[in-house]
């Protein structure tokens, strides 16, 4: 059984429709992305799920829960955990006390300490929360998220403002996580995160969900075109070189082809007879933000548009 | 672990296990969190502890003992006492019930505690419980303070005290959270309570008793701050011959506190109210 599944789940704000016709499916121990613009219906559909907002129609399932269901709330409740995009912590109290403080509503709460531990602030354990740094307030977000022993977690962007060792470090956290079991829901502007965590990625869009699929696959990344760049020699003619080329940015030459092995059979030989060096040489196919970026095009442009 | 018999290492708990604490211990912890979340933070502990007693003191030892003419030439800090009784219980109730709630609010606490498994119910009793623990404190210290340090007479029967200061703490806590839900941000919670509160302190007579009849007694009369420091200072007004229950005041105070729940309850919001 998923430990998620959504269908046909809708939202409206007044005429505005949030969210409509979504459905997707989360498998226990898998990482999650949910991407879309600001506005798409992420943190809708995510407060959906997470029962702090009810929905208009559609089939929502969460560790075997109806999360608008308020007789069960509080027991889907003590299994989640959940990281938001604010920091939501007293300023005077101290790491542990804000961990202990969090750890007493779960039934079945990690020990504070290893907490504390798991998330890098050993050091800064009875430190006041105002004193700590942007990056460490929000590895302390974290720690309150995982507090609780959660079956499923909930992450709202939760390496904005780190720096890349943080992130480094976050993500293996999250990893970590999901090795034991844990299911992970993320929603993130980083695509480089969706590719070092995510199992399976959505892109939400006005609303609704327009792809889906592993990173790797999601929008027909494994079959299109690929591009081919290198830097020729000052002496080597462009009109010299086997294939077909043109001119790109940064003075380097540009191939774009849906055969890349035979075109750099061809390239290489060529280069090697004539004894050249290519420097600069790469293959990429198109990337995730590509991919993207055409998906969420919007026609009317609607960046903003998070109701609440 | 009560359960012999379950494998040492049972990754996920059956879904149908119920909660195991009991729900007056998690209020019990929470009263205690709200108390540690107000001490810890000095500047709003002198705030509203501080600010009563410096001023009882001080205008008590400046002009205490002049003598009101129109209230039967009784001392001056027999009215200052249970109207700092008054103001402190406001001070706890709207002005840092207010600002509390507009920043854990804006801070997205409230969220938080609202997705976490502490139940609502829960929640709300134990911010208002620690609103009425400081309130009380308040009352204490500023009773013993007039008493030991002014000389103040107390009421012979303290039933019409308690049931003013119980109606007001009641009333002002709801006018706080309504408050809260009128207060866009973070940044005007300090500022718009304190304009709101301090002027109505001021026009309602809290350093000066206003005579009834005159213009600022009729203006604030249509406010809860001026009845509700009538209701507190009248069982202890020692002239002979008045009544220590203070009805239509205390209907006024109770009437405001309506409107505050229905506001409060209507507007009230758990999520930050950025744009």
């Amino acid at each position: 059984m998923p430990a998620v599944s959504v269908a046909h789940l809708a939202k409206s704000y007044g005429t505005i429709h949030a969210v409509r016709d979504v459905g997707f499916e989360v498998e226990r121990g898998e990482v999650f992305a949910l991407l879309g613009p600001n506005g798409a219906g992420k943190t809708t559909t995510i407060e959906i799920l997470e029962g702090f907002r009810p929905r208009d129609a559609g089939e929502v399932d969460v560790l075997g829960f109806d999360p608008g269901d308020r007789r069960t709330q509080r027991r889907l409740r003590s299994r989640l955990g959940i990281v938001l995009q604010e920091l939501a912590v007293e300023p005077f109290f101290s790491v542990r006390q804000v961990l202990s403080r969090s750890a007493g509503l779960y039934p079945n709460a990690r020990p504070v300490d290893e907490v504390i531990g798991l998330v890098g602030l050993s050091e800064k354990s009875d430190a006041r929360v105002k004193t700590l740094s942007g990056g460490q307030q929000r590895r302390l977000d974290v720690g309150l998220g995982i507090i609780g022993n959660p079956d499923l977690l909930f992450l709202d962007e939760p390496t904005t403002g780190l720096d890349p060792s943080g992130r480094r470090a976050s993500w293996d956290l999250v990893r970590q996580l999901a090795d034991e079991g844990t299911t992970v829901i993320l929603t993130t502007h980083y695509m480089d995160e969706v590719e070092a965590l995510a199992d399976q990625v959505a892109v939400l869009a006005d609303g609704k969900i327009v792809a889906s699929g592993t990173p790797s696959s999601i929008g027909g990344r494994d079959v299109g075109t690929a591009t081919i760049r290198f830097r020729l020699p000052d002496d080597v003619s462009a009109d010299d070189l086997p294939v077909p080329s043109r001119s790109a940015s940064g003075g380097e030459m540009e191939i774009r082809t849906e055969q890349e092995l035979p075109v750099l059979h061809a390239l290489i030989d060529w280069a090697l007879g004539r004894g050249i060096e290519l420097p600069g040489l790469t293959v990429n196919r198109v990337t995730l933000e590509d991919v993207y970026l055409r998906l969420t095009k919007s026609p009317d442009a609607e960046t903003e548009r998070e109701v609440s | 672990m009560s359960n012999a018999t379950a494998p040492p290492a049972a990754p996920t708990p059956p879904a149908s296990r119920s909660i195991p604490w009991s729900d007056l211990r998690l209020v019990g912890r929470q009263v205690r969190y709200e108390q540690l979340a107000f001490w810890l933070n000095p500047i709003g502990a002198i705030f509203t502890l501080g600010f009563s007693v410096v001023f009882l003191v001080l205008l008590g030892a400046s002009a205490g003992s002049s003598r009101v003419s129109f209230l039967g030439h009784i001392k001056l800090i027999q009215y200052y006492v249970p109207g700092f009784v008054a103001y402190g219980i406001m001070a706890a109730c709207f002005n840092v019930l207010a600002i509390t709630l507009v920043n854990r609010r804006e801070m997205g606490l409230l969220k938080r505690l609202r997705l976490s498994p502490l139940p609502t119910w829960a929640l709300l009793a134990a911010i208002f419980i620690s609103t009425l623990i400081l309130a009380f404190i308040q009352v204490v210290v500023l009773l013993a303070i007039g008493v030991w340090g002014f000389g103040v007479h107390l009421p012979a029967d303290f039933a019409p005290f308690v049931v003013a200061v119980v109606i007001g703490a009641l009333s002002f806590t709801a006018l706080g959270v309504a408050m809260s839900t009128l207060i866009p941000n973070q940044d005007a919670a300090g500022p718009v309570t304190s304009i709101v509160f301090f002027v109505l302190l001021f026009l309602s007579g809290l350093w000066f008793p206003l005579q009834s009849g005159s213009g600022l007694a009729q203006f604030s009369s249509w406010f809860p701050v001026r009845h509700f420091i009538t209701a507190v200072f009248t069982p202890f007004d020692v002239r002979p011959g008045v009544s220590p229950w203070a009805w239509h005041d205390l209907a006024v105070v109770a009437l405001w506190g309506v409107i505050g729940c229905i506001v409060a309850v209507r507007r009230f919001r758990w999520t930050p109210r950025r744009v």
